[in-house]
């Protein structure tokens, strides 16, 4: 009797230790399935590598279209997390953030993605930061602010809960200037820059005026200025490369989703149809009146053409500023970025790619 | 084995004196004790109920349905409800005129009474509301405006508020012309306490709403459990009146087969007192009569008169011997009691096979079938012979009787051809042919249902293009499958738990079938997006838990249950196909496999997809399951009675053919194997196999006296051809009303047994004597003359 206990205790330990897991998978540890569910998930954003076409979305998918995105097939990701933006420095290599901080990396013009870091190394990175500050502090600081050293005590024991709270916030924007030189945008004033095509990062949070720590959600050039759009109206600029940053004065006070550079003027278009347009780099603002109450999400310009695309089945597109116009999609599915293909728009939305024929396109 | 017959069969031949003994002289005792137990039992017997309990159709003892009911009181938020739909003809349903019968709708299903009230939603009702992420946050209000006038201005407010509501497609048809009211309702009265009365539900509905509401702009769509519920009491309703054209066809069949009105009132009263009996009976026994066991009644009645015929007969057969009554009744009593109560009791324990199949429903039908059969015993082979010992067959019957012996039914000559060798060579090769084509046939057989809708009623009953009407407008599917996802107490709502839940539904989306899914981890996406202004990049389970329990800060009944150890996920399917739902849990116990873990496990299956993908593997398994047993006894039987293996198969072979040829006839006909059909073919075979008896007990006692094969089985004619053949007859006509019944299963039920009953027929009538030719069971082995020697 004793013996057959013995047994089968020994398999009941074999079975609970091979069938059943201890714990959930974590969603950084497990790749993204390839599933034909993937063309159906919400997606963020999309973008042009080459004649690429690349789009990101929900459950770590990516996919790739190479021909004007008729057919689309799965990339292979590490993670499964939101992905929020897409980014390529060339036809070949290209960017993507996420949520839990996720960045990844691609040299295979979007087909492989390796993860470059999680929100556990931003966590890091900044505690590293408020240490290295604080090392760095001089009795000259201190004469002129005799708060910084608790202020900056006080920064590195939130960086350190955060660390050990996990990568809870998402990155938000990836875009890069040149080669060399880009920025992560994120979650409550998160902004990261590297000068080496992306081999470092460091954060520089601290320098933007952003003292309530809003969401950045979007940035862009115009001509040697670089502007970020965030939450609650926030637009900063600079003029030096993205050095030193001040703010411009808002037209609005709820969240700007994105910015662009469209034949000298820029665009913010946000919460509840709010769209702007400045002619003098974001000084003066004139708001371009939609008939409509949704919300942009995101917009496309080549040079030639600005497009906007917005909640509900929104797309707005035209010439000039003054002749957008509403077009008619027949769905009501969240549209959040849009490019130009040779045969009409190509949209990212809730449901998956949604295409936008030519002969609509033009109307 | 012949021994052990022996002593088996030894206590009936005993009884069969005894018996004759009370009832041939006690006659007013053994009348008044019938009458007095007819009282009782009738008395029962109108008190019985209509009975579709949900419950009883899904097989409560397969581990999806156990999981359901350990979490049934979590998940009660999750189904039970109806949704009526209103739709106009007019543009949209934009205007005063539609806006003021929704209201008035809403209003009546309100007061209606096993109504959740406070969960009641419409447009109409306060709790559905439309939010916006505003500069300033989360604003909202109720759908219909606050000063809604029915004016174009409030009109245009209404229109935009449902836009923003998110309601389209849900409580707003995509095309803007109809409006739904969701209607949960409560299991139980809370004031009285009582379950609720679907029946009177769906009345209800029926007068309150369809009937008052509906004219030429508007119509009223209704669809919900309750609902079928509702629907298929009404349908069985109507089935009464078939029983009302059965027993008048049976009387008219009677009278022309028998020329007795006491030969044709008798065996009818006496059948229907079996009904009486059989219904009372379940009464008593607490049982009530749901849409499956209504069924019961007419095989009762038709295997009674089929019985009752034989009896007749021989009376008929005996007093031209001796006009005396009682002795003519006496005689065919002796001669008939044994065959009798062979026949009867194989049918019965036919039946009770059915008991293997773990569906209370089909139990209850096995339970009221041997029970009706038992019964017959009682009445058409005791009780009827008595009657007729005091009334006789009349004259003009036995005269008739008279003519047909003079004239020797030489119109059954034709059938002894397959008797011969050349005959039953062709008939078996045709045989053999049949049974290819129907092998080859019934590949196509497929387990459950294979319609869309509600699969109990027809593809075009009111409710099932109701069903059509919401399911094209709406974004919803009918069709649902309940994963049960459990976690420790508080877990429901983790980080952990709601990122792992949101890669199983992405996972279960990619398997073909899938629609889309919902759980307590797309509401958390949603709000989380809202909270950060609406902002889809958003949409993700946090992995922080406060910015969890902010998005869930309210959360719609069904989605987690009281102390959040539960999360079901809900899976829309595109039908309930076998093969889909097959597919479906296949993957989710894949799944499942792969990762359950100690905090979460993922626990198949509610929902009325889950019910069904559970109940098809119970009857995938119980379908060879049952044909093993209903052969296994009925055969055995046979051996017991007759102690040859060649006999056995002369009688089983053409019962097998036929059962083949069912599968057949369902794969091509398109009827799924469910529990509506799978208990046909032991019914079918429980019955057919009386034939079978009947005619080779005769044949085997003419054999034994050195007859050729072929004049025995004239012989078997001329005395058991006709009996067989209106049996047959009698047995069709109790089924074949069914095809009409509004209740699809019903109909299912009616065609197939309608098959059986007269394939099994003529299988007895040509392919017994062929067989007996082919096989030649040597005639010493094959009777048993002391088992049948009253019929000599």
């Amino acid at each position: 009797m004793l013996k057959y206990f013995n047994y089968l205790s020994l398999a009941g330990l074999l079975l609970s230790t091979s069938c059943v897991m201890a714990q959930q998978p974590d969603r950084l540890d497990q790749p993204s399935p390839m599933s034909p569910a993937a063309h159906s998930v919400l997606l963020t954003d999309i973008t042009q590598a080459g004649e690429r076409l690349v789009a990101v979305g929900d459950f770590g998918v990516v996919l790739f279209s190479d021909d004007q995105g008729h057919s689309w097939s799965q990339a292979q990701v590490p993670v499964t997390t939101l992905l929020t933006s897409v980014h390529f420095t060339s036809s070949e290599s290209g960017w993507v953030t996420g949520h839990d901080g996720v960045l990844l990396f691609s040299d295979t013009a979007g087909a492989e993605w390796q993860l470059f870091f999680d929100g556990n190394q931003i966590n890091q990175k900044k505690v590293d930061y408020f240490e290295a500050q604080i090392a760095l502090l001089t009795d000259d600081d201190l004469a002129d602010d005799p708060f910084l050293e608790d202020d900056l005590a006080f920064d590195l024991e939130d960086a350190q809960f955060a660390l050990e709270e996990g990568p809870v916030n998402p990155l938000l924007n990836v875009w890069f200037m040149n080669q060399q030189t880009g920025f992560l945008l994120g979650a409550y004033g998160l902004a990261l820059r590297t000068d080496d095509g992306g081999q470092h990062w460091s954060i520089f949070s601290s320098d933007l005026p952003n003292p309530d720590q809003f969401h950045l959600n979007a940035m862009t050039q115009l001509n040697d200025s670089l502007v970020i759009a965030g939450e609650a109206g926030l637009l900063l600029r600079s003029d030096d490369q993205g050095h030193s940053w001040y703010e411009l004065p808002s037209p609005y006070e709820g969240s700007f989703f994105d910015v662009i550079a469209h034949q000298e003027a820029l665009f913010v278009l946000g919460l509840r149809g709010h769209l702007f347009m400045s002619l003098d780099g974001g000084f003066d603002w004139q708001e371009i009146p939609v008939d409509t109450t949704v919300s942009f999400m995101g917009a496309y310009s080549d040079g030639e053409r600005l497009a906007i695309a917005g909640l509900a089945g929104t797309l707005l597109s035209g010439d000039q500023p003054e002749q957008l116009q509403l077009l008619s999609t027949g769905t009501r599915q969240h549209f959040n970025a849009v490019v130009r293909t040779t045969e009409g728009w190509v949209l990212a939305g809730e449901q998956g790619i949604f295409r936008q024929g030519k002969q609509e396109g033009t109307q | 084995m012949k021994r052990m017959a022996e002593r088996l069969l030894t206590p009936i031949r005993r009884s069969e004196q005894w018996v004759e003994y009370l009832l041939f002289h006690q006659r007013p005792w053994v009348l008044s004790t019938f009458l007095l137990i007819t009282l009782v039992l009738g008395w029962q017997a109108v008190q019985i109920r209509p009975d579709a309990s949900f419950i009883k159709m899904i097989p409560t003892s397969h581990p999806y349905v156990e999981n359901y009911l350990t979490y049934q009181d979590d998940l009660s938020g999750l189904g039970n409800s109806v949704r009526v739909a209103v739709a106009t003809t007019d543009e949209d349903i934009f205007t005063a005129e539609f806006q003021d019968v929704l209201r008035l709708v809403t209003d009546e299903l309100f007061f209606i009474s096993g109504v959740d009230r406070a969960a009641l939603q419409s447009i109409w009702t306060p709790n559905v509301r439309w939010t916006e992420v505003t500069e300033e946050g989360f604003v909202g209000g109720p759908v219909i405006p606050p000063d809604f006038d029915g004016s174009e201005a409030t009109l245009d407010q209404l229109r935009i508020n449902v836009l923003r509501s998110g309601q389209v497609g849900r409580l707003v048809a995509n095309d803007f012309r109809s409006a739904i009211i969701e209607v949960p309702l409560l299991d139980f009265d809370p004031e009285t306490g009582e379950r609720l009365d679907y029946q009177v539900f769906s009345e209800r509905l029926e007068l309150q709403i369809r009937d008052q509401f509906s004219n030429d702009q508007i119509s009223i769509h209704i669809t919900g459990f309750a609902k079928i519920v509702g629907d298929l009491i009404d349908g069985a309703k109507q089935v009464a009146l078939f029983f009302a054209l059965a027993i008048v066809i049976t009387m008219v069949l009677l009278y022309l087969y028998s020329r007795s009105v006491q030969g044709t009132l008798i065996p009818l009263a006496c059948s229907l007192i079996a009904v009486i009996w059989q219904l009372g009976l379940l009464n008593a026994l607490g049982f009530g009569i749901d849409p499956y066991s209504m069924l019961v009644p007419f095989l009762v009645f038709a295997i009674a008169v089929s019985h009752g015929v034989q009896i007749v007969n021989a009376i008929r057969l005996e007093s031209l011997n001796d006009p005396d009554k009682w002795h003519a009744a006496r005689s065919a009593f002796r001669l008939l009691y044994i065959p009798g109560l062979t026949a009867l009791v194989s049918d019965g324990i036919g039946f009770f096979t059915l008991m293997v199949i773990d569906i209370q429903v089909i139990q209850e039908l096995a339970i009221a079938a041997s029970l009706g059969v038992a019964v017959i015993i009682l009445t058409n082979l005791l009780l009827l012979p008595l009657l007729m010992s005091y009334v006789g067959v009349g004259n003009k019957a036995i005269e008739h009787a008279r003519l047909q012996a003079r004239q020797g039914g030489e119109h059954w000559r034709v059938l002894t051809w397959f008797a011969t060798k050349k005959g039953a060579s062709t008939a078996l090769g045709v045989a053999v042919l049949l049974a290819f084509l129907g092998v080859f046939a019934a590949q196509g057989l497929q387990i459950g249902d294979l319609d869309r809708g509600a699969p109990e009623l027809r593809a075009d009953s009111r409710y099932n293009l109701d069903n059509d009407f919401i399911t094209s407008n709406y974004s919803t599917s009918s069709d649902v499958f309940v994963v049960m996802a459990v976690t420790e107490p508080d877990q429901c709502s983790s980080p952990v738990t709601l990122s792992a839940v949101e890669r199983f539904q992405y996972q279960m989306q990619a398997v073909p079938g899938v629609q889309s899914s919902v759980s307590l981890a797309d509401l958390s996406k949603r709000i989380t997006s809202g909270l950060n202004e609406g902002n889809p990049k958003w949409r993700a389970v946090s992995r922080n838990q406060f910015v969890i329990n902010a998005s869930l800060a309210f959360v719609p009944g069904g989605l987690m249950n009281s102390d959040c150890s539960l999360l079901p996920v809900i899976l829309f399917l595109d039908d309930h196909k076998a093969e889909t739902l097959t597919r479906v849990s296949d993957a989710v116990e894949q799944f499942a496999e792969n990762y359950n873990s100690d905090s979460l496990q993922y626990l198949l299956a509610a929902g009325n997809a889950g019910f069904e993908a559970a109940t098809n593997q119970v009857i995938a398994r119980a379908q060879y399951e049952m044909l093993a047993w209903v052969y296994g006894v009925v055969s055995l039987l046979c051996l017991l009675t007759f102690r040859s293996v060649k006999t056995v198969l002369c009688i089983i072979l053409p019962l097998a053919l036929t059962s083949l040829l069912c599968q057949a006839l369902m794969a091509l006909m398109g009827i799924g194997v469910k529990v509506a059909t799978l208990p046909v073919i032991a019914l079918g075979v429980g019955i057919g196999v009386d034939y079978g008896i009947y005619i080779y007990s005769r044949l085997s006692n003419y054999l034994s006296q050195g007859m050729k094969l072929t004049d025995a089985y004239f012989e078997t004619l001329k005395t058991t051809g006709k009996p067989v053949a209106f049996t047959g007859l009698t047995l069709a006509i109790g089924v074949v009303l069914w095809v009409f019944s509004p209740i699809k299963f019903q109909a299912d039920m009616g065609i197939l047994l309608t098959f059986m009953f007269l394939w099994n027929m003529l299988g007895a009538l040509i392919l017994l004597p062929a067989l007996t030719a082919f096989l030649k069971p040597h005639p010493e082995l094959t009777s048993s003359p002391e088992l049948f020697e009253n019929e000599r």
